[in-house]
């Protein structure tokens, strides 16, 4: 069990130190930013002066040094173009409105996709697993952001239902919800209804009906349950996607969270801010990931014996 | 009759004695912004956004009025010395800040010092002047050491008063996160990514001024979205839009298109230096030739669809000196070009490379790709190089990349000195082609304080760099804005800056 942990544990870690090591270089290998953020008329002294005040003059080693230090420290840096304003402070700044709008969009795609999956399932070959079936696949094909300004022009332009952009209360996260819950509830739908077909052919089941309980009632006591398990799991991992998935969606909404942020900032050249948001994403998911593991690890002992 | 007449004098003698701050403003003008402004400090306001949507919370001691006219601002007058190096200038007494410290001299001399400071992107603005020292409470002396032709423009547009005891209280960083000025609206709050929320100044030194109560920016990133939201009027005022965006709103309800030329100038630059050096462009034939061959007119019709003006030069339409009688952009006859290369030595042509900034600019790859095909026409052999922006635009690889390149430079004075001076001055950093005879004219305009005798001066450079190309002359783009028909007084300039003091809401 303990060996479980801690090996899970170390992975975890490794894959950690394997993100740092790649975003820095990679960021790196784009250019000089200098040229980009101060004027091109800027005389050659203030170009120098600028770039040793940023420590982009340090051989790469030493850079990548100060910056691993301060990484496993929680120091992100701080951003080239928002002058004086650590990393982590302006993503901090960013989460809740990425975190509500991820929330939302899970809330949406649960609503919609679970009860569906579950009738569709029970009644294989009826009209409403036919839409159960489409739903699921619309719901993987169309692209988000087409899906958004889809929206956008129905129910903002053309109806005047619903704000066209930003965060204003309870009305404005609704098109945004649904344009990024939407991939995620395709998935729902389609796992909700093969795990219940799944369900609905076990021994169990049959021995519900056997036993001659009424089918709704085998449907709530048997099946939903023993669906659940892989429905939570995909929920946790849907989660993570959508908090990293929604750079599309928010700036196609021009909600303020971390998905216009990095766009925003790849679009500035600000590249400790690129870095520092790619890693707060990764460090974010690989710690999801792990938690996830370890509640496994708990609950089901074939596992943590694998 | 008479008596109607002298009525109407009466009514007519009331409405001008009726105060005009007894006008109601009324309204939050909702703007958006294509991105999220960097920072509200003017020194620090890293792009034409960012300086927009602080330019309403600062005044500096001069203004640019909409006919590029330098007009007072919080100096009420101001003298330069004969030699051009000093001013004077004679402050208003009636101006208070936002936060209610007064606008003396000591507030220009701590806007010179802050400014100046090398963690500031745009430091160069103030360090122009080499002193800025109080006389007294209300005169102040700014000295350059230098006779600069475009210093008073610059102070306009980038010197945006702060309070000295605040911002020394609080620092620059915390100051960006609050800005206190003395401009027509003053700063409320700020959600980063989302927005900025402003409020008229009820004591603002020009009472007619601001015409609203409220001045909202909205952070818009997506373009498709900025044209959903102002027809739905969440937004009054929508930039940065495409020419076929800009066509499909035409005749929306409620929504005004308005466009304008851009003082942007594209251009394919020449290298004698570095990668150019001893390459067919130093011979000036090739270098006419090159220009005639380049059908800059079937570019702008087939990548712009016709949304882009041909450039005869550097000095554009709108610049001080241009003249459209006298500057016409080179016709495009590839039989004079072949002919200028058979002369120059080079009847078959010749191979030779073009940086290019893959997506730095709208359509820019196309127009690229163009250009090698219409210079093709003519037995020039391109080879297209394309680079990332931040690599085309570093200090190794601008050197590098290309005999030739392709480049934009804009202005924000109304003037073509900026360009001139970044791209043909030797020492700068993106200058790669070095002629003295540039120079000197460049540096006879830097030295010309009088407007009339610097347009006679970018005539003759016009003449000059155009009988001896150093690039090849392209086009200048389009602007296009969406308004709301609720919008009055809305006036942009050709380097996409707007000023919303005398913007008013129906």
């Amino acid at each position: 069990m303990l060996g479980y942990f801690l090996r899970r544990t170390f992975e975890s870690v490794l894959l950690m130190l394997g993100v740092l090591v790649l975003v820095f270089f990679m960021v790196r290998l784009t250019g000089d930013p200098v040229s980009l953020i101060i004027p091109m008329d800027a005389p050659p002294a203030q170009r120098e002066a600028f770039r040793e005040a940023l420590g982009l003059n340090e051989p790469l080693l030493v850079q990548f040094t100060s910056y691993l230090v301060g990484a496993v420290q929680g120091d992100l840096g701080t951003s080239l173009r928002r002058r004086g304003e650590a990393n982590l402070d302006i993503i901090l700044a960013r989460l809740p409105a990425t975190i509500q709008l991820a929330l939302a969009a899970l809330a949406f795609a649960t609503i919609i996709a679970i009860p569906l999956g579950l009738a569709g399932g029970m009644r294989p070959g009826s009209a409403i697993d036919t839409i159960a079936r489409g739903v699921g696949l619309a719901g993987q094909t169309i692209p988000s952001f087409w899906l958004g300004m889809l929206l956008i022009v129905l129910f903002a332009v053309t109806l005047r239902w619903l704000p066209s952009f930003g965060r204003d209360g309870f009305a404005s996260i609704i098109l945004p919800a649904i344009a990024l819950g939407f991939a995620g509830m395709g998935q729902l739908v389609r796992l909700t209804r093969s795990a219940v077909l799944d369900v609905r052919r076990s021994d169990y089941v049959r021995t519900a009906h056997a036993k001659g309980l009424r089918p709704e009632r085998v449907s709530l006591k048997h099946v939903l349950p023993n669906v659940a398990i892989p429905i939570v799991s995909v929920l946790g991992i849907q989660f993570t996607y959508l908090l990293g998935g929604s750079v599309y969606i928010e700036v196609v909404f021009a909600w303020p969270g971390l998905g216009s942020l990095l766009e925003g900032s790849v679009r500035d050249a600000d590249f400790p801010l690129v870095q520092a948001i790619t890693i707060f994403i990764s460090l974010f998911a690989i710690s999801i990931h792990l938690l996830t593991d370890l509640v496994y690890g708990l609950l089901d002992p074939r596992l943590r014996h694998a | 009759m008479k008596r109607s007449f002298s009525i109407v004098m009466g009514v007519a003698l009331l409405a001008l004695l009726v105060p005009v701050h007894a006008q109601e403003r009324s309204g939050t003008l909702v703007v958006a912004l294509s991105s999220d402004p960097t920072s509200l400090f003017l020194p620090r306001a890293a792009d034409r956004t960012a300086t927009n949507a602080s330019l309403p919370l600062y005044d500096s001691l001069v203004w640019i009025n909409d006919d590029l006219e330098v007009v007072p601002a919080l100096a009420e007058r101001w003298e330069i010395s004969d030699d051009g190096t000093e001013y004077v200038f004679h402050l208003r007494r009636d101006v208070t800040f936002h936060n209610g410290e007064p606008f003396t001299a000591e507030s220009v001399v701590a806007t010179w010092e802050t400014g100046s400071d090398s963690s500031n992107d745009y430091s160069n603005f103030y360090t122009a002047a080499n002193l800025v020292e109080a006389i007294d409470d209300y005169t102040v002396r700014i000295t350059t050491p230098e006779p600069i032709a475009t210093f008073l423009t610059s102070v306009a547009l980038s010197w945006g008063m702060v309070p000295p005891e605040y911002i020394r209280e609080v620092g620059i960083d915390a100051f960006a996160r609050r800005p206190v000025g003395t401009g027509p609206f003053r700063f409320v709050s700020r959600a980063a990514g989302d927005r900025v929320v402003m409020e008229a100044n009820p004591d603002y030194w020009q009472p007619d001024m601001p015409m609203v109560a409220g001045l909202e920016f909205r952070v818009i990133p997506d373009a498709s979205t900025r044209m959903a939201a102002i027809q739905t009027g969440e937004i009054h005022i929508a930039n940065r839009l495409t020419p076929d965006q800009a066509m499909a709103l035409e005749g929306a309800a409620g929504v005004e298109i308005v466009s304008y030329l851009n003082d942007r100038a594209y251009y394919v630059g020449f290298k004698n230096v570095g990668a150019g050096a001893g390459t067919p462009l130093e011979d000036p034939r090739v270098r006419q030739a090159l220009n005639y061959g380049s059908d800059r007119f079937g570019i702008i019709a087939a990548v712009f669809a016709g949304q882009a003006e041909p450039i005869p030069g550097f000095v554009i339409e709108g610049n001080l000196g241009y003249d459209e009688a006298l500057m016409q952009p080179f016709p495009y006859d590839p039989e004079r070009a072949m002919e200028l290369l058979a002369e120059a030595g080079y009847p078959d042509g010749f191979e030779i490379s073009m940086g290019c900034p893959a997506d730095g600019y709208v359509n820019i790859n196309e127009v690229c790709l163009a250009l090698q095909r219409t210079l093709g026409q003519i037995g020039v052999e391109v080879n297209v190089e394309f680079r990332t922006t931040n690599s085309f635009w570093s200090e190794a690889e601008y050197g590098a990349v290309g005999a030739m390149f392709v480049d934009s430079w804009s202005s924000t004075i109304g003037e073509a000195l900026p360009r001139l001076d970044g791209a043909l001055m030797p020492g700068n950093f993106y200058t790669a082609w070095h002629d003295d005879r540039f120079a000197e004219r460049i540096s006879a305009i830097e030295r010309t304080v009088d407007r009339g005798e610097r347009a006679a001066l970018y005539v003759e450079m016009h003449e000059l760099m155009y009988e001896e190309p150093p690039f090849i002359y392209l086009y200048q783009p389009t602007i296009f804005e969406a308004v709301s028909d609720r919008v009055q007084g809305y006036l942009p300039r050709a380097a996409e800056e707007y000023f919303l003091g005398r913007v008013s809401l129906d």
